[in-house]
């Protein structure tokens, strides 16, 4: 038997591990979390799912790009808070020849870049040729552009093939910010005609930032983190937030999670129905109209078709759709309806009134079309949850809408890298995508949805092989809207609109709200039809 | 012994050759359109563009050129650049690699630490409710899928309570500890950050356990049935003939026993998780090679995809072959060669 005051140590001993194990437990689960407790002078954090494919402004393209972009890069013209105005940034005025196909943009003397170098024509022209020439994702932009004059260092004449009322719009984009060309040229850039294989900078571009923006590139870890920092040199008015971090959360529940938690100030992709369900007073939720668009895609041309999908077909599925019943379904009735795919608001959109959910004449049109037995569809779509509309909800609410008239919808929800490849080979019957605008301008709708030669959708909608398929009046239109100016031109628009809705290819179902959720004491969030977020806007308390 | 692990190491690279072989055909096999990270939507109508893009990665070349290329710039330690993120898929590997090792180590130690525990007091209390109580946590631990209990202990433990920060492996507003091994605890150990250490402990305990649960489950029953096994055996009857007390047969003679089996189990565990903490990742926002795996999957970012695979393949082959050398430490009549 051992003696009783060694039983008396052990039992002490062990009280002691378990107080010490107890205490290190305590300190680890109830340590307090530093966001609730730390906001004070620290950055403004982001939770956002970051599409971010690169930052060189000549190469990327997509919708954390343009807030990114727009922070960093400042273009010549601006979008005004009205998302109508343009307004001067780097170029303080600008002039166009009676045709508007020479315009000249006069540059702010002041304007000068994060190292503190004077912003001059030779950096446009060298950022707009490198555009152009790297053939990157926004190069479309300066399609139309015939040479870029520089006539002294605070002048840029540049020369059109065609007259474009939306050309200098267009400029606010945010792949049109100006890059500091010595510094990129430096590190491997290259405008000239060879750039696409020539050009070896965007590495260097992912690291550093060669803009005149209010911020700088501070780090970034892609699907992980993009931090900026105010850039202490900017020559405008500066913004108030000091640093801003992006942090990559993926889904709107952990979004909302770390707000909620004092771990993210700014929450951008929470859809309504998840907004609806925020309980917490520190957190402030708000909406405001955006221009982003989802849509039903219909392909004539698709391959293996059970039947022509003609325009009675067409006509019959776009009246089957209950398009308030996605509304209400998908985004709890935060989005409005569009008479054409072009947003309302922008030139031509908005005007008349969106087709009727009218299921008997639906049923009508099929029996016309010798349909009225009805045929099955295949409907592949990229599995997604954009602009806060879950697709696969969407879309089974759409096989719903089309079994009324006996078309039977086989849903297929993808990858969007597997449904590129199927919509861009065999075709797809019936698709759901979406859209977001690069700038205020309604040419870009034309130019990617019209049914002529050229765009992505006409050759999507079979175009190639069935060419009765192309609407004579498009190309026309367009140019005549690109010709005409201020309320002239929208009319031009108008009508274009109401050739591209009658197509019946392109069917708009939802442009949703934007959904702002932030914590108390964060003003100034907006959406910009150019840039998303104006991240210069923001202020924090 | 030393002549073995040599073999087997240097069998890695053709093995590791086949890896990216069959990852990089069955790649281009998919029908997916790499494009998607490389093209805008809006360019896709434009020839010059495509083919400019196709140029500029390769894409334009016949595959079993494009498999040269590859092969030849492998054996330089050359990855390629990915098409997603646009940088080397080397870099981007270093960057979250130790990301993912930091949460699989504490996951594992968490996983083995727990399941012997379970396993040992379930199989002492054999068919009693501290047996079925051990036996109910490891089972749910080990079926319940990670994208619920993880959600669902995020809610708890983070909204509802606040004892948790959110995803994300530091707070966004905190220093980041210098780089040294890319694991922030022990960077933030080895700076002296004690509070970014804890930041980022305190970060670590939801996912750990999560992660670690389905190892418990795995490991707890493991023990248990060998320890009951072991427990019959003769040389038990002797050392508590002997007198030994309770606590010394249990974990001086049945468990060393018990544990040989348990092993291969943790080896095998550790590079799985490597791999295999995709759900993990994504539920906690982790940045590691797991969402990194995914996210170029979506994409058919080749590139990164052929190195994820190389890294999973490397994982195995080493976890194995440290199993194979501890196994044989373990148990003396086990003989390598």
């Amino acid at each position: 038997m051992q003696p009783k005051h060694l039983d008396t140590r052990v039992v002490a001993a062990r009280r002691r591990a378990v107080i010490v194990a107890a205490t290190m437990l305590t300190s680890i689960v109830a340590f307090p979390t530093l966001g609730s407790t730390q906001n004070a002078g620290k950055p403004i954090v982001i939770a956002r799912d970051m599409d971010l494919n690169s930052l060189d402004p000549s190469r990327a393209f997509c919708d954390t790009c343009q807030i990114y972009l727009s922070s960093v890069y400042d273009r010549l013209v601006d979008l005004s808070p009205d998302n109508k105005s343009i307004v001067p940034m780097l170029a303080k005025e600008w002039t166009a020849n009676s045709d508007a196909t020479v315009l000249t943009f006069k540059l702010d003397p002041k304007a000068t870049f994060s190292d503190g170098s004077q912003v001059e024509a030779k950096d446009v022209k060298w950022t707009f040729e490198r555009l152009k020439n790297i053939k990157g994702g926004m190069a479309y932009l300066l399609d139309n552009v015939k040479s870029i004059e520089t006539p002294d260092k605070e002048t840029v004449v540049i020369a059109l093939t065609a007259p474009n009322s939306e050309f200098v719009g267009s400029l606010t984009a945010p792949y049109a910010g100006i890059i500091n060309s010595d510094a990129v040229a430096e590190h491997g850039g290259e405008a000239g005609p060879e750039a696409s294989s020539k050009d070896n900078a965007e590495q260097w571009l992912l690291a550093n930032s060669a803009g005149a923006g209010p911020y700088v590139l501070e780090s970034y870890s892609p699907n992980h983190e993009l931090r900026l920092k105010r850039n202490d040199n900017y020559w405008g008015k500066k913004p108030s937030v000091e640093e801003f971090v992006f942090l990559q959360t993926k889904d709107a529940v952990s979004q909302t999670q770390l707000l909620e938690n004092g771990s993210a100030d700014i929450a951008m992709q929470v859809d309504p129905t998840t907004a609806k369900a925020i309980n917490n007073e520190n957190v402030i939720v708000e909406t405001a109209p955006s221009f982003n668009m989802v849509y039903v895609a219909v392909s004539p041309g698709a391959k293996n078709l059970p039947h022509p999908l003609d325009a009675k077909i067409r006509e019959a599925i776009a009246s089957a759709i209950d398009y308030d019943g996605i509304i209400d379904l998908t985004v709890d009735g935060k989005g409005k309806r569009l008479p054409a795919p072009i947003p309302n608001g922008f030139p031509g959109g908005g005007i008349g009134e969106p087709i009727k959910h009218d299921v008997e004449k639906a049923k009508g049109l099929m029996k016309e079309a010798g349909a009225a037995d009805g045929f099955t569809l295949a409907a592949t779509y990229p599995n997604v949850n954009q602009y806060g509309v879950d697709y696969t909800l969407m879309m089974q609410k759409i096989q719903q809408d089309l079994a009324e008239i006996n078309i039977k919808l086989e849903l297929q929800p993808v990858e969007f890298s597997v449904w590129r490849e199927k919509v861009n080979g065999d075709g797809i019957p019936l698709t759901a995508v979406f859209f977001a605008p690069d700038y205020y301008g309604s040419s870009q709708y034309a130019q990617y949805f019209a049914m002529m030669d050229g765009t992505v959708w006409y050759k999507r909608a079979g175009g190639k092989n069935d060419p009765s398929l192309a609407n004579p009046e498009t190309p026309k239109l367009l140019a005549a809207a690109l010709a005409a100016q201020g309320e002239k031109s929208g009319e031009l628009f108008g009508k274009l609109a109401g050739v591209l809705a009658n197509d019946r290819i392109i069917l708009p179902i939802v442009s949703p709200d934007a959904v702002f959720v932030s914590r108390k004491g964060i003003s100034g969030l907006r959406f910009s039809a150019c840039c998303n977020m104006v991240l210069s806007d923001i202020q924090a308390k | 012994m030393t002549q073995y692990v040599f073999r087997r190491l240097i069998s890695m690279p053709l093995l590791l050759l086949g890896v990216a072989t069959m990852a990089f055909f069955l790649s281009h096999f998919t029908q997916a359109d790499p494009l998607s990270a490389l093209v805008s939507e809006r360019q896709m109508g434009n020839p010059e563009v495509v083919a400019a893009a196709k140029q500029r990665w390769g894409l334009d070349r016949s595959m079993p050129e494009q498999y040269a290329i590859y092969v030849k710039n492998l054996v330089t330690g050359d990855l390629g650049v990915s098409f997603r993120t646009r940088r080397p898929v080397l870099t981007d590997i270093a960057e979250r690699l130790p990301a993912t090792l930091e949460l699989v180590i504490f996951a594992m130690l968490f996983g083995t630490t727990s399941g012997i525990v379970l396993g040992v007091v379930a199989s002492r209390f054999h068919d009693r409710p501290a047996d079925y109580a051990a036996r109910f946590f490891a089972l749910f631990g080990s079926t319940v899928p990670v994208f619920w209990s993880g959600l669902l202990l995020l809610y708890l433990f983070t909204v509802k309570f606040g004892l948790i920060p959110g995803p994300g492996r530091l707070d966004a507003r905190a220093d980041q500890p210098p780089f040294v091994t890319g694991m922030f605890t022990l960077d933030a150990l080895l700076s002296g950050q004690f509070g970014t250490f804890l930041d980022a402990l305190h970060h670590l305990v939801l996912p750990a356990f999560v992660l670690g649960w389905s190892v418990t489950g795995i490991i707890s029953r493991l023990v248990r049935a060998s320890m009951l096994d072991v427990l019959g055996q003769d040389y038990i009857l002797a050392a508590r003939a002997k007198g030994a007390g309770e606590a010394r047969t249990l974990l001086r003679h049945a468990l060393p026993n018990a544990m040989i089996p348990t092993l291969t189990i943790v080896g095998y565990s550790f590079a799985y998780l490597i791999t295999g903490a995709v759900l993990t990742e994504a539920v906690f926002a982790w940045p590691g090679i797991g969402s990194y795996a995914v996210d170029s999957a979506r994409t058919l970012d080749y590139p990164a995809i052929i190195g994820v695979s190389l890294i999973g393949a490397t994982a195995f082959l080493l976890t194995n072959l440290v199993t194979d050398v501890a196994y044989a430490y373990a148990n003396p009549r086990i003989k390598l060669g």
